[in-house]
């Protein structure tokens, strides 16, 4: 079992080897405080992997991605995205930014502007597209997403699965390189969590990059390359999906697998 | 009697009457006592006082004024008076309001620090105090003869400040101010029957090209005939003549109400741009927007849909100080109405006239400030944040 | 298996921290330095004018005009009157006595021992007759003097402590009944702080002051100073009475249902239940309307009393203090600072202290 478990990591560092990493973390460490909440934190993430992260509440996960987009800083290590290291110098931000999409569990749409609008906004102002060439694009997402038809509407007349979607299509306005989702389902509505879901494995099988902080864990079996389990800090496994469902090697992995599998 | 105050509803109907009636007894036993003592002093009653000439004069007014005018044509001036003084001061204020608010949310310590001494300045002293102080400065400043100048055309002294004016007729400004409001009501509807389509863009830049070349057309039209077209001050004698003039009471009172109210302004600022939920924020960050995007188009927006309530309640406390003005001789709605009341006696209408123009000032406000609200209210019934 | 590690976090350092705050870019180094010469430039102009270059005893006023800073004089030769007004000179120990008891009353309000109904009330009660037995006599053999002798920071404070101790009551009142179940009761008393509240102040004080009179048959009539007290504490009622009903409604509806389910009656639910918990949801509210009461005391001097504004005006009005209104105006001014701030100061405390607990 244990040969097995290291011959899927050898695959993965040797495809790793071979493509650009699009994330690097070595070392990261991050303290709120005095509260510990990153611990030697090392990740690869390759282009077009699909990494899901999993793991209790405040075991660190969702502060994880936010590091990858510079939302949080960290204090000691390493982050370098897409071959840019994330540190204090203020011109790499605003090109990180640009690359890497994120989606929020609150969706954080904007309130006062129409779907559409939500959806142009950095592409008239950042990428300096006229407004037809904009609303083009944004129009070509919102059918990706299958929600063209609410693009006058405003976020607060929308359900919140099709509030996620436009959130989902609004970050792929800018054609980022990595898609990172942070709980996207966690404050939905059962029956809306499919119609997002469907959004998200369709993206993945296009061959985008994604880290995604879930516990859905039958999307994690369908789509991720690899899952991390995170606790208290730290990562405390990581596989490929199957052997991580079917063979956790940690004692902390299977406890908590066996708590949200079982509703 | 015994089944009407058998049940609880019944005797509830019954104590609410009662309650009515006593009130009513109340409100007729004023009128009447009042009636009584005023016919004691042998004062009359009613308001055909109206049309009577007042006799008196005062400082300052808008419009054109003599002794001989009658009382009504008097109070309108008070109330147009009250009027000019409370929109300089809340225009100046929200301007001061919106700087400080910015200044206090700043990053840096050092600055917000500034922003904080304003505040706790301004806020902490009566209003009254501070427009009797800058009365005091501004009517200590040089006689006219020395007056400070600024370019030959703007003039400071003691008795006021002195600029040049368009020579054109009253109604013309009047004609000028409702089209310019008429066009910031007309913008919202007509993006909504629009649909926020492009051609609606396309409209309203034209429009705002259009409205300056509308205002000096109707300006030309509207001049006074065989004048130039700027009215200048020049000294004459021991005074200025020419151009307007805006006498000290008046400037105190616009510089103590803007820098008073812009402190209370600069507070609500402040809080609306702090209730911006940070996901907001987060979401355009990471969307790649740049600093002064987030805050323009994100923060700003949000942060004045906020504030909006707060912001009503501060204009309609701002007007009502405007009665401060009699304690410096300006001649606002309350001092016309106390001289009127100490030279006519017809207190209980002139009291009445009062407190129905207060009435109606503060209710314009706040429905005003309440459509504007609706108008751009965050639409939906499911808002996440 | 990684054993959990537990590291310290790496001390920011304070020259990282000072960094942070105000050189974290070019432009925000300017604007540090900028803010940094502007506070010094002021702090030496102040510095300078009232303490190094001022005149300070009243004797030295003929070197005023040289000199370039405050006169202070002016305050040396008249700070009785801005005190005390037309009080008697002899008798100005009681005034200040008076008021001494009064702020100490304040002060001793905002201690939370005192924070019951009973405690409150008594102290108030106790601390305002003191006030007033003193600054008016008759008793103890002390010489009657009538209110329109009192005058400066004691009328003031007088005004200020007979409007709270009227209006607080009063207030609440006007809240319950607002939020009553019958209509007619909730919209008569909604309908009379509306009207009170759309008001200006001076408008009220005007009416009380002079109206009244006609209105009223004339074993109503109270002296003018009562007459003002009362309109100026109808007033504060209104304004606080919404502040409260906000508190109220703040409650869930569930408190009251336990309350009913246990029986308790309605003076119950609302002493027990109620009232300490809407005091609690918006005392911030509830302390800034004291703070600007004492403010608007100002006000009153429009008609005619001769609180501290006017004994300023009063102060340097005659012969040679003419030119010295600008030292006057500022101590005023300071005296109302000192007040207003620390009582806002104090409210924004309980605010952090309250929020911490609540939770």
């Amino acid at each position: 079992m244990v040969d097995q478990i290291e011959s899927v990591e050898t695959e993965h560092s040797a495809v790793n080897s071979q493509v650009t990493p699009a994330v690097t973390m070595e070392n990261v460490n991050k303290w709120f405080d005095d509260f510990h909440v990153l611990k030697d934190i090392n990740l690869h993430v390759a282009d077009g992997e699909k990494v899901v992260v999993c793991g209790p509440s405040g075991s660190g996960k969702s502060t994880l991605i936010r590091c990858i987009c510079k939302l949080e800083d960290h204090q000691r290590g390493t982050i370098n995205v897409l071959g840019t290291e994330l540190n204090d110098n203020v011109a790499n931000i605003d090109e990180i930014r640009r690359e890497v999409g994120m989606v929020f569990q609150q969706f954080n749409l904007f309130p006062h502007m129409t779907v559409l609008e939500n959806c142009t906004l950095a592409l008239t102002l950042v990428r300096k597209k006229s407004r037809k060439e904009a609303e083009a694009i944004a129009m070509g997402f919102l059918e990706k997403v299958r929600i063209p038809e609410q693009s006058t509407k405003y976020p607060g007349e929308l359900s919140g699965g099709q509030q996620q979607r436009v959130a989902i299509a609004r970050s792929l306005c800018m054609n980022p390189k990595i898609l990172l989702f942070d709980e996207p389902t966690s404050a939905l509505d059962p029956e809306m969590i499919s119609e997002v879901l469907d959004v998200m494995v369709a993206l993945a099988e296009e061959g985008m990059t994604m880290v995604c902080v879930t516990h859905e864990m039958g999307f994690a079996r369908r789509v991720a390359d690899r899952v991390i389990f995170m606790d208290e800090g730290e990562i405390v496994e990581q596989n490929s999906p199957q052997a991580f469902f079917d063979n956790p090697t940690n004692e902390r992995t299977r406890l908590f697998l066996s708590q949200i599998l079982q509703h | 009697m015994g089944s009407l105050l058998g049940s609880q509803k019944s005797r509830e109907i019954v104590f609410q009457a009662l309650v009515l009636s006593v009130v009513a007894a109340l409100l007729v036993a004023m009128v009447m006592n009042t009636r009584a003592s005023l016919e004691a002093q042998s004062l009359t009653t009613g308001f055909g006082f109206l049309e009577r000439s007042t006799g008196w004069d005062f400082s300052f007014s808008v419009l054109p004024y003599s002794i001989s005018d009658t009382y009504s044509k008097t109070i309108l001036i008070g109330i147009l008076n009250t009027l000019l003084l409370g929109f300089l001061g809340i225009f100046l204020a929200t301007l001061i309001g919106i700087a400080i608010g910015l200044i206090r949310t700043s990053k840096n310590v050092l600055f917000s620090f500034l922003g904080t001494v304003y505040v706790e300045t301004f806020r902490n002293v009566p209003l009254i105090l501070q427009a009797l102080f800058w009365y005091a400065i501004l009517t200590h400043l040089p006689r006219p003869r020395s007056a400070l100048s600024l370019g030959d055309a703007v003039f400071l002294s003691g008795r006021g400040l002195y600029f040049p004016v368009f020579n054109i007729a009253l109604w013309s400004v009047a004609v000028m101010l409702a089209i310019f409001i008429a066009w910031l009501f007309f913008l919202p509807w007509l993006r909504e029957q629009m649909n926020h389509s492009s051609a609606y863009h396309s409209i309203k830049k034209i429009g705002w090209l259009m409205l300056p070349v509308i205002m000096i057309l109707i300006g030309y039209y509207a001049r006074i005939p065989d004048t130039p077209l700027l009215d200048m001050p020049a000294l004459k004698g021991l005074n200025f003549k020419g151009g307007m003039r805006m006498p000290p009471e008046l400037s105190a009172l616009v510089i103590a109400i803007a820098l008073y109210g812009g402190a209370y302004i600069g507070e609500v600022v402040r809080a609306g741009l702090m209730s911006v939920p940070k996901g907001q924020i987060e979401a355009a960050f990471v969307n790649g927007l740049k600093p002064i995007h987030i805050f323009s188009r994100i923060r700003l927006p949000l942060a004045i849909r906020a504030v909006l309530p707060s912001l009503t309640n501060q204009y309609v406390q701002l007007m009502k100080a405007t009665t401060i003005g009699i304690v410096i001789g300006f001649s606002d709605l309350f001092m016309i109405i106390s001289t009127s009341i100490n030279q006519s006696g017809q207190t209980l209408e002139l009291l009445a006239i009062l407190m129905g123009s207060f009435l109606v000032i503060n209710l314009s406000i706040a429905f005003v400030m309440n459509s504007i609200n609706e108008k751009i209210a965050i639409k939906g019934y499911e808002v996440k944040s | 298996m990684t054993a959990s590690t537990y590291q310290l976090p790496p001390q920011s350092s304070f020259s990282r921290k000072v960094k942070d705050n105000f050189f974290a870019s070019p432009f925000d180094c300017l604007v540090t330095l900028a803010c940094a010469v502007f506070f010094v430039a002021i702090f030496y102009y102040i510095i300078d004018w009232a303490f190094i270059a001022s005149i300070w005893s009243s004797e030295d006023e003929p070197l005023c005009k040289e000199a370039s800073g405050a006169c202070w004089s002016v305050i040396d030769a008249r700070h009785r009157i801005i005190f005390f007004g037309l009080f008697p000179f002899e008798e100005h120990w009681r005034s200040t006595l008076a008021c001494v008891v009064m702020v100490a009353t304040i002060v001793a309000s905002c201690v939370p021992w005192f924070w019951s109904t009973l405690k409150l009330s008594a102290l108030w009660i106790i601390g305002f007759g003191i006030f007033y037995f003193l600054m008016a006599g008759g008793v103890f053999g002390l010489t009657v003097i009538t209110p329109e002798r009192w005058g400066g920071l004691a009328l003031t404070i007088f005004i200020f402590a007979a409007v709270s101790i009227i209006g607080m009551p009063l207030s609440i009142v006007l809240a319950l009944g607002r939020r009553s179940k019958l209509p007619v009761i909730a919209m008569l008393f909604g309908l009379f702080i509306d009207f009170f509240r759309s008001l200006p102040l001076l408008t009220i004080l005007f009416t009380a002051a002079v109206i009244t009179p006609f209105l009223l048959p004339g074993w109503l009539q109270g002296d003018k100073l009562y007459r003002v007290i009362a309109g100026f504490a109808i007033f504060f009622a209104c304004y606080q009475a919404e502040n409260i009903r906000a508190g109220l409604q703040a409650i869930p509806p569930g408190q009251d249902e336990a309350g009913l389910t246990l029986g308790l009656t309605y003076m119950q639910r609302v002493t027990r239940i109620q009232l300490p918990q809407a005091f609690r949801n918006s005392l911030p509210a509830i302390v800034n309307q004291f703070v600007i009461t004492f403010k608007e005391t100002s006000i009153v001097t429009i008609v005619g009393f001769f609180e501290i504004l006017a004994s300023g005006s009063a102060a340097f009005g005659t012969g040679k203090w003419t030119v010295y209104y600008i030292e006057v105006y500022v101590f005023i001014g300071a005296i109302y600072f000192i007040f207003v701030f620390s009582l806002s100061r104090y409210g924004a405390y309980l605010e952090r202290k309250l929020r911490v607990g609540h939770g």
